[in-house]
């Protein structure tokens, strides 16, 4: 009977320790809070963003809570994919923190501002973002107002490996090249355990996404745009690279090996990398990424030379937007006022150039190559990287994106031919874009 | 008088210990599942806080949506993979029921992949399923096949290689819950059938597999409600794709409501495989009948 009793008892214990252990952490809590009080002016801002904190934004909040000890800013990052938005915008609408966040896109803008938890900037009269951040910053209006303050220079563009261009006496190409160029480049970069061509996942699209920003989304007559034959003629040139040419590898291998494509042309097994200034977080890291080839760059091609209108990727981006329902509003504005004339600096080492005009171009572009000067092609990299050309924002819904990506890869995977594709991304669009 | 007092107190004791988990599934099972209920009839979208009761909308949407029935579609193939792994699990139970060398060890070599993480093993498979220097496809091709799948990067192949996985995931713990049934069957039963001179065939079909109908039945419930319900495995591995060929409807929901936010929508999607589910359990429970030996 006793040694029955024994467990019961335990468990009592165990449940009252652990309750004991509760309520004194609520104490501690309660301790905390009544200190926050008494050091009244004291404010601790929360920001959310995308980049791992040691890829720069622990130095900016380290620098800012540095310069101000009353306002104090801490980090959290989010991963920029459909489980991070949701987990920022859970915070957002709960208010769980989260006084300022960035924006990478238009539609999660959008949806942040439908929700009413983006402040209007445009009603600040102490900042001009027209004029601080140039013309393409007005891409981000919604509703001819800002609800986000556009901070870096957006850039995507093909990373060139010159050694092997070089070897292949291939010259750096012009900024108005062509895919059917892309092609030829790419037949002659291609050998054995070398690709011609990789893209990464974000940059499949930018051609197809430039040609449709310089055309518009609908048609005339009303009708969506996705069916256009500039879009099939770059389809086919990518197809007959992956299973004529073999120069990039085909579609199914890529997804299903999740190809690591920066680690790839670092490591020198692909000539010509179709991606964003992202890449340079790694490129620049020597230290786990070793390579001794030098970098040049092009643009991302436009389909072919009679493409007057067509749309370069860039402008600006990583929007910051203040939360409409924090409680610090005003410190929250005067943190992003400084990150964006300067106080992002840290993060240039890793691609991301401030875009306001009262930031030097040639300190940031200095801190990128802080230590590589020797990896890039100073020529081209002014002409490309630090260049400037018309840009674009696309803004349609997420779902017609999707319902064309399931053509397309439908089509680089043989089970569909290139003219049904294209009808078919024409109608499933056509209903998404009402 | 004092006894029953003692029991009243034990029940007591028992309420409280049970609490904690009554208040979990209250709060995040119960009320959310009542709350998507009442969102299946609304346009809820998870970021906009203006919404409105549309009525049936939602599942007059449903009802005329090619994506719908596409992940109906590979839902379905995707619940192959429960009658095969039992059918497997049974056979191995039935080799390892008897005396074999390092029963142990092999027992426990099928038992891993259960307990293995999902995501590891998901990508453990991308390897070995690698189109062109996958093992498998070497390994194919070495024995003649010139043209092997694509596995995962095909949309004809998508599904069935994912059930190939969940296959392999789902034997050990079959394999295991029949082992136990096969040691439960009594030898005097077996013994009289071999004297009186039934083979071995028939003894498994005619005496063992009926005597184990419970555990097959008990297997086909779990194993279909967990297959219906699985994830994480193909989140991993495809993510859905290539182009929508491995959305099954767990996907397709989450697909809907956290990568679209409409949550109205999504919960229209959740509530008809809910149905699905029920549904199927019913018609088991009323056909378990006819089948299970107890």
């Amino acid at each position: 009977m006793k040694k029955k009793w024994y467990p019961a008892v335990l468990s009592v214990l165990l449940a009252a320790t652990m309750l004991a252990g509760c309520s004194s952490s609520g104490s501690n809590d309660a301790q905390g809070s009544a200190n926050g009080q008494s050091a009244k002016e004291k404010i601790k801002l929360t920001m959310w963003g995308a980049v791992p904190a040691e890829a720069g934004p622990q130095a900016v909040v380290d620098n800012w809570n540095k310069e101000n000890p009353n306002v104090q800013v801490e980090y959290v990052r989010y991963v920029n994919d459909d489980a991070g938005n949701l987990k920022l915008d859970t915070a957002l609408m709960t208010n769980q923190n989260a006084d300022l966040y960035m924006n990478y896109d238009l539609p999660h803008l959008q949806k942040r501002v439908d929700a009413g938890v983006a402040l209007e900037l445009s009603a600040k009269t102490d900042y001009d973002i027209d004029s601080q951040m140039g013309q393409d910053a007005a891409l981000w209006k919604i509703n001819d107002k800002y609800y986000g303050m556009p901070t870096k220079k957006n850039m995507a563009f093909v990373w060139l490996n010159k050694d092997m261009l070089d070897a292949a006496g291939l010259p750096i190409p012009e900024v108005d090249w062509t895919w059917s160029d892309l092609q030829e480049y790419a037949k002659k970069l291609t050998k054995s355990g070398v690709y011609g061509l990789l893209q990464a996942d974000s940059s499949f699209t930018t051609t197809m996404d430039g040609t449709l920003a310089g055309m518009g989304v609908k048609q005339a007559d009303g009708t969506s745009n996705f069916g256009n034959d500039l879009w099939k003629q770059q389809l086919e040139i990518l197809h007959n690279m992956m299973f004529v040419d073999k120069s990039t590898p085909e579609y199914g291998e890529q997804l299903t090996s999740k190809m690591p494509v920066d680690t790839m042309f670092l490591q020198g097994q692909t000539a010509m990398l179709a991606a964003g200034e992202y890449i340079f977080r790694n490129a620049n890291n020597l230290k786990d990424y070793p390579h001794d080839f030098k970098t040049a760059f092009a643009a991302i091609p436009r389909v072919n030379k009679d493409q007057t209108d067509y749309k370069y990727p860039g402008g600006v981006g990583d929007v910051l937007a203040v939360n409409a329902k924090s409680e610090n509003q005003d410190a929250a504005w005067e943190f992003a006022k400084w990150y964006a004339d300067g106080g992002m600096l840290p993060m240039a080492s890793g691609g991301r150039i401030p875009a306001s005009k009262s930031v030097d171009t040639k300190e940031a572009m200095s801190l990128l190559l802080k230590g590589v000067e020797d990896k890039y092609d100073t020529d081209s990299m002014n002409k490309i990287v630090f260049g400037k050309f018309p840009s674009f924002q696309l803004n349609v819904p997420q779902q017609a994106v999707d319902a064309r990506k399931e053509e397309y890869e439908k089509y680089f995977l043989n089970k569909q031919d290139i003219d049904t594709t294209m009808k078919n991304m024409q109608t499933r669009s056509q209903e998404l874009l009402k | 008088m004092k006894r029953r007092s003692w029991m009243e107190r034990q029940g007591w004791i028992g309420m409280t210990f049970i609490l904690p988990n009554m208040i979990g599934i209250l709060l995040f099972f119960v009320i959310p599942a009542i709350y998507s209920f009442v969102l299946m009839f609304t346009n809820y979208q998870f970021s906009n806080p203006n919404w409105q009761f549309t009525g049936l909308d939602n599942l007059k949407q449903l009802f005329h949506d090619d994506n719908f029935y596409a992940s109906i579609k590979y839902t379905m193939i995707f619940l192959i993979s429960v009658p095969v792994s039992m059918v497997l699990a049974f056979i191995v139970a039935l080799f390892l029921n008897r005396s074999v060398y390092l029963k142990g060890l092999i027992r426990g070599m099928f038992f891993l992949p259960y307990i293995s993480s999902g995501v590891a093993v998901a990508f453990v498979w991308m390897l070995l399923f690698q189109p062109s220097q996958g093992p498998i496809n070497e390994m194919l091709r070495w024995i003649g096949i010139a043209s092997p799948p694509g596995w995962f990067a095909d949309t004809d192949t998508a599904m069935y290689a994912i059930d190939i996985v969940q296959i392999w995931l789902m034997l050990g713990y079959n394999m295991i819950i029949y082992l136990a049934a096969l040691q439960e069957i009594s030898t005097e039963q077996l013994e009289a059938a071999r004297i009186d001179g039934a083979s071995t065939f028939k003894i498994t079909w005619k005496i063992v597999w009926p005597l184990v109908s419970p555990t097959t039945f008990l297997l086909m419930i779990t194993g279909l409600i967990m297959t219906m319900k699985s994830f994480s495995i193909i989140q991993a591995i495809t993510a859905g794709g290539p182009s929508g060929s491995t959305t099954v409807l767990s996907l397709f929901v989450y697909k809907t409501a956290f990568g679209y936010y409409e949550m109205g929508y999504a919960s229209a999607i959740s509530w008809f495989l809910f149905a699905v589910i029920l549904v199927i359990t019913v018609i088991q429970w009323v056909g378990q009948k006819r089948w299970v030996h107890y």
